[in-house]
């Protein structure tokens, strides 16, 4: 029998960004490929090119050793491949159930059966262990909800042969990532064939078969998982030796003790109950816990984006009001989202643009004059710093790919040089070798003195950067911890205290 | 929702201060003298805020004081709402008054209505422009097709009975604009072949929009002997763009139609040859007058014209002329 | 700036170390960028030529000075009003009460120089003030109260149009015994051009520069690209809301001064209908309604293309109802082709 699928010589071009050139690659029935490579590599355009989304320069796609021709997304569908995209797709103003049956709908003649779409909905959540009812508004969900809404819009074609998935756990914490890993364990034993695109080591060694590698475009190898080392993947990426991961963890304690933000039982009405802690300079406050645990709630309320109904907040021993973001900034604390398309880019505009947002008011000419060229060059620094894949400033940021994306944002809020820097899953979608980039900047922030909250769902990463870490749970702070008696377990315990509470 | 309810209060709030802007046309006459006769005349009109719907207000309410009636004066803001105004009408049937006074804005929407104030025994008169129905007993309105005659009459006199002419017109629709553009090219067609309508363009009767249309037709034909404007926006644009272009008084023969401050200064100052008017004053006079007759149950000529007159430099100041100006 | 141009690219080639030679890239594209971000523009002055080419062959009376005045002038009310609104659609929003707000500003000019008495700069002054005021109120509404700018304006238009008939009592106000009022629309300070014409152009520069090189632009382009993200990255966007729908107020103000100059009256029952004309040349000059995207010199354009074509189709005789349908058709054309060319800038092999 042939392969289920067999990718041959394919390219595709951009204007003046050769994003493929010549990849090759064969998925088996029944076999998880990882594909890996780092940002701006040409994953998610291989994939994109798989389900009809992009059309190739060159090349040959044979499913079951007959050649096809996806020239359409709908001709991808009926093919069986499905794909879960790194950006969402999701329509805002949909519920979970019309979003995942878009276009299907169960109707007679011309009417639709609201009631069959949910019950059918209803059945595939519960089938798929996903939490959410099927008439809740999309636009309402975080962004961790709205992924498992994609993954179950992918799974819920009952035919599906091929199953792509870009980047699915980057927004969704450990436990959802194990109901997913059982979800592929189930359809690769049924035989399907499932393509997993990701930038997290443990997970391919938990879930991937084989492992194919790109970098710039370019095929350069692949290896069966158990052969090969993660030193191994990571040089095969970035084309030259570096070591990831194994760097130890914080001295405790490392800051000097000077308080930089004190926040005392801050309350809103939707969600916190009295979260207080303490942010010292030169300190990295991890935030761990589930997700819908607070966090980004927190950190919404502590700079003024969400109205807050109790607490008080002290900024260097001061008490402060602050009702709004543009008073956060004034009084020296940023926010980097953790939702970067919808609240921390401007798709539409160039690198440039977006990198400058943050740091306008203290960059200006008089007459409100913009410094154009200052502007550009700061971002030319940072371009470079952060290695951000990009044909230049002027680029607009809707065709960088989704790593490079989020080091824009991570460049607009180093470029306005806060005190206080809260960072919302700042290395999501970010390559191995650029995360260990951006350790090294959060270090470096911290030795400066600057106070750095890092709220992460990567465990591994809060445990080696966290001065200390505060684990939160159903709005609450359960506990904090200092890293040197902190483990994954220690964690888990404190982020599910609440729930054994009410369940005991 | 929280942010829809403030929606609707702001939409609510701006709706009562431009109805109280509305309203202050109508409260004038309401009071009257009155006592003696208890008659409620209803008229909607085409509008109000234009000079000319203002005279025949002032007509109307002349009339009402005299014959001890009270009425009530309504219009649309613009005469291309001809929705608004049979809403207008729709609210003036619901009052119950004794008698309607209606100018048609469009000819065949308003049937139904009509019928339905015949059905609650409300007697309707006409003014200005009429409705495609029996219900009405009269309609009191200057004759447009004979005004338009009128000033083809004036204009071939002045050319010399040859030469090109074109027409800024208001309206391709209401029947005003029609037939004061009929009646002026009927008697063209008719008494003088040598003048040729080279031609029609509409401009709403918007003053800056006429002004570039004239400028154009200007442009398209150097040689034009005259421009005929069909009500005073029109006319005014031509005057307007007569004197964009620095064109010298008299060399081109301007007829303009109705009256206002500025349509009066370009007939002085020559840049307008003459213009027709009609008496609106006479109109609102006669509206209120059949509106009470029609209480009566007397009868009625289906048509009462009330009048067009030419006016120029010469007679502009006559105590002839004087009253039908309306400013 | 957010055209994604072929040009911008093409330098680039495929990299094989990211960053390294990336600050020579930009050098090397920027010459192309600053072609890129003219290509709306370069569209629609491609679209204004030939139609100044088609209109020339067909009427001989069509190219003449005079008549290239006429247009210049009927350019200029229209136009004043689409510049100003220009920085209301860049941020995704919508001004609904333009024409009538022009007209209450036209209206309270006419007051202050005539009941009032007034000099003439004050007049004026008076009357831009008034446009400044409306659309101060437009920028609560829709910044602090949050309401749609669709319905704030909506309820403006009908206010203003309502005011403008209250304050006048329903008569136009004559500026005859003001002198030299209707210099400001028609004086001539350049032969042939008149003044009317220098007040747009002058304020297109201004607004251009300030759309382009100051923060008040760069906030516009922003709050329309995601206002969100904008807020989120420390920016007061309720102040900057507020003070771009002023500047558009200041230009609305603006306009009602040269609309009364050039009628040498305040005219109370003008003004509904113009909003949706100054909608129309924004997007023809390739403005995006959904925000983000735009620039005065297309809006400059668009106005021109709108009162060329309307004049070539008067010199032609063209019925008034079809010289209609055709400027409806050229705004469907208008933005059909930027949705073309937009998508396949972006889309690469996307069909
Ligand atoms: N629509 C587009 N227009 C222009 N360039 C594009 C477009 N889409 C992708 N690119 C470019 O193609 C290259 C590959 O992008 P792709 O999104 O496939 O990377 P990726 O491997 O998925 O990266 P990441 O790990 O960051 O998601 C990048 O240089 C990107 O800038
Ligand atoms: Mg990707």
């Amino acid at each position: 029998m042939s392969q289920l699928l067999t990718v041959e010589g394919i390219s595709k071009g951009f204007p003046g960004v050769q994003a493929l050139d010549g990849v090759n690659f064969e998925l088996d029935r029944g076999e998880v490929l990882a594909l890996v490579g780092e940002n701006g590599a040409g994953k998610s355009t291989l994939m994109k090119i798989l389900s009809g989304i992009y059309t190739m320069d060159s090349g040959r796609i044979a499913i079951d050793g007959d050649e096809v021709d996806v020239n359409d997304p709908k001709v991808a569908q009926k093919l069986g491949i499905s794909i879960i995209h790194q950006e969402m797709n999701l329509m805002p103003h949909l519920t979970v159930a019309q979003n995942i049956y878009i276009g299907r709908e169960p109707r007679t003649g011309p009417w639709l059966r609201d009631g069959e779409l949910n019950r059918r909905t209803k059945q595939l959540l519960e089938g798929l262990n996903i939490h959410l009812r099927p008439s809740q508004v999309v636009g309402d969900l975080t962004v961790a909800s709205q992924q498992m809404v994609e993954i179950a819009k992918a799974l819920s074609y009952d035919h599906t042969k091929i199953l792509i998935m870009d980047e699915p756990t980057s927004a969704i914490s450990i436990s959802e990532t194990q109901v997913l890993f059982g979800l592929i364990r189930s359809l690769r034993d049924r035989g399907v064939g499932i393509v997993y695109i990701s930038h997290r080591m443990e997970e391919l060694r938990q879930i991937a078969d084989r492992v194919t590698v790109l970098r710039d475009g370019q095929y350069v190898g692949t290896r069966r998982m158990d052969e090969v080392s993660d030193d191994e993947i990571i040089s095969m990426m970035v084309g030259r030796e570096i070591s990831a991961g194994y760097s130890s963890r914080q001295d405790v304690p490392a800051h000097t003790g000077e308080l930089a933000l004190s926040v005392r039982s801050l309350s809103t009405k939707k969600l916190l109950r009295d979260v207080s802690f303490d942010l010292h300079k030169g300190e990295i406050l991890g935030f761990a816990g589930l997700m819908g645990a607070g966090r980004t709630e927190t950190a919404r309320a502590l700079i003024g984006a969400d109205p807050v109904s109790g607490g008080t907040v002290a900024v260097n021993g001061k008490e402060v009001r602050i009702s709004g973001p543009e008073v956060a900034v004034r009084l020296g604390i940023g926010y980097l989202p953790e939702d970067r398309k919808r609240h921390g880019l401007m798709l539409e505009q160039d690198v440039a643009f977006n990198v400058a947002m943050a740091s306008l008011s203290s960059n200006k000419a008089p007459l409100g004059f913009l410094r154009e060229g200052r502007a550009r060059k700061v971002t030319d620094r940072f371009i470079k710093a952060l290695r951000i894949k990009t044909p230049s400033s002027r680029t607009m940021v809707k065709t960088l790919s989704g790593g490079n994306q989020q080091k824009v944002v991570i460049a607009k809020w180093l470029a306005r040089d806060c005190d206080v820097l809260i960072f919302d899953e700042p290395t999501r979608g970010i390559d191995v070798g650029a995360k260990e980039e951006i350790y090294k900047l959060l270090n470096d922030l911290a030795d400066e003195g600057k106070a750095i909250i890092m709220i992460s769902s990567e465990l591994p990463e809060v445990l080696r950067l966290s001065h200390r870490i505060v684990v939160m749970s159903q709005g609450r702070v359960t506990g904090t911890l200092t890293p040197d008696k902190a483990d994954q377990e220690s964690i888990m315990k404190l982020a599910t205290q609440n729930i054994e509470d009410v369940a005991a | 929702m929280k942010s829809y309810m403030k929606a609707t209060v702001a939409v609510l709030a701006a709706a009562v201060m431009t109805l109280s802007a509305c309203g202050r046309g109508n409260d004038a006459a309401s009071s009257g003298d009155g006592g003696k006769s208890n008659l409620d005349i209803a008229l909607v009109s085409k509008g109000f805020q234009h000079q000319f719907w203002q005279a025949v207000k002032a007509g109307a309410e002349e009339k009402a004081k005299e014959l001890g009636v009270t009425m009530t004066f309504d219009g649309p803001a613009s005469e291309t709402e001809v929705d608004s105004q049979l809403q207008m009408l729709q609210a003036a049937i619901e009052r119950k008054p004794d008698a309607i006074g209606y100018a048609a804005l469009d000819p065949e929407a308003c049937v139904p209505l009509l019928d339905q104030a015949k059905q609650g025994d409300i007697p309707v008169v006409e003014f200005d422009a009429g409705c495609n129905s029996k219900v009405p007993v009269t309609i009191c309105k200057t004759d447009s097709k004979t005004a338009g005659a009128l000033a083809a009459e004036h204009m071939a006199q002045l050319i010399n009975k040859k030469g090109k002419v074109a027409i800024v017109g208001h309206s391709q629709i209401n029947s005003t604009g029609v037939e004061r553009r009929d009646g002026f090219i009927e008697k063209m067609k008719k008494d003088y072949p040598d003048i040729q309508i080279v031609d029609i363009q509409y401009g709403d009767g918007d003053h800056l929009k006429s002004a570039d249309i004239a400028k154009a037709q200007l442009a398209a034909h150097p040689d034009l002997a005259g421009l005929y404007g069909t009500n005073e926006g029109s006319a005014i644009g031509i005057v307007n763009a007569v004197n964009e272009l620095g064109l010298q008084p008299g060399k081109l023969t301007v007829v303009g139609f109705d009256s206002g401050q500025a349509q009066i200064d370009a007939i002085k100052s020559g840049v307008m040859a003459g213009a027709i008017t009609q008496d609106p004053m006479g109109i609102g006079r006669c509206t209120i007058d059949s509106a009470v007759k029609a209480v009566k149950g007397e009868s009625m000529d289906d048509v009462q014209d009330t009048g067009s007159f030419w006016y120029d430099k010469s007679n502009v100041d006559s105590s002839d002329i004087k009253p039908k100006l309306y400013q | 700036m957010t055209t994604q141009r072929a040009e911008d690219l093409a330098d680039a080639g495929t990299q094989s170390a990211p960053g390294e030679s990336v600050a020579a890239e930009a050098a090397r594209s920027g010459r192309f960028a600053a072609l890129g971000q003219g290509l709306q523009q370069v569209l629609a002055f491609g679209t204004l030529i030939a139609l100044i080419i088609v209109f020339t062959i067909a009427s001989p009376k069509f190219l003449t000075i005079t008549n290239l005045s006429s247009i210049l002038l009927s350019t200029a009310v229209i136009g004043i009003l689409a510049v100003g609104t220009t920085f209301v659609i860049i941020t995704g929003g919508i001004d609904l009460s333009l024409g009538t707000a022009m007209t209450l500003c036209s209206v309270v000019t006419g007051l202050l120089l005539t009941d009032a008495g007034l000099p003439l700069p004050l007049g004026v002054l008076g009357g831009i003030a008034m446009g400044a005021l409306i659309g101060l109120i437009n920028g609560f509404n829709v910044a602090v109260l949050g309401l749609p700018p669709f319905i704030a304006t909506l309820s403006m238009m009908l206010v203003a149009q309502g005011l403008a008939l209250v304050l006048s009592g329903v008569k136009p106000i004559y500026f005859t015994t003001v002198d030299g009022f209707s210099k400001i629309a028609l004086g001539e300070i350049i032969p042939k051009v008149p003044n009317a014409v220098l007040v747009l152009f002058g304020l297109a520069i201004l607004a251009g520069i300030i759309l382009r090189k100051t923060i008040l632009g760069r906030m516009t382009y922003a709050i329309g690209s995601n206002e969100e993200a904008t807020r989120l990255s420390g920016i007061n966007t309720r102040r900057w809301v507020l003070a771009i729908y002023t500047l558009a107020g200041v230009a609305t103000g603006v306009a009602g001064v040269v609309l009364a100059a050039r009628l040498n009256s305040a005219q109370p029952q003008l003004g509904v209908g113009y909003e949706l004309q100054a909608i129309a040349a924004v997007i023809i000059g390739g403005t995006s309604l959904l925000g983000g995207r735009g620039s005065i010199l297309g809006t400059v354009i668009g106005a021109l293309i709108m009162s060329v074509l309307i004049n070539g189709l008067r010199i032609l005789a063209i019925q008034t109802e079809w010289q209609t349908v055709v400027v409806g058709l050229v705004v469907l054309v208008a933005v059909f082709a930027d949705n073309l060319r937009k998508r396949r800038a972006e889309g690469g092999g996307h069909r």
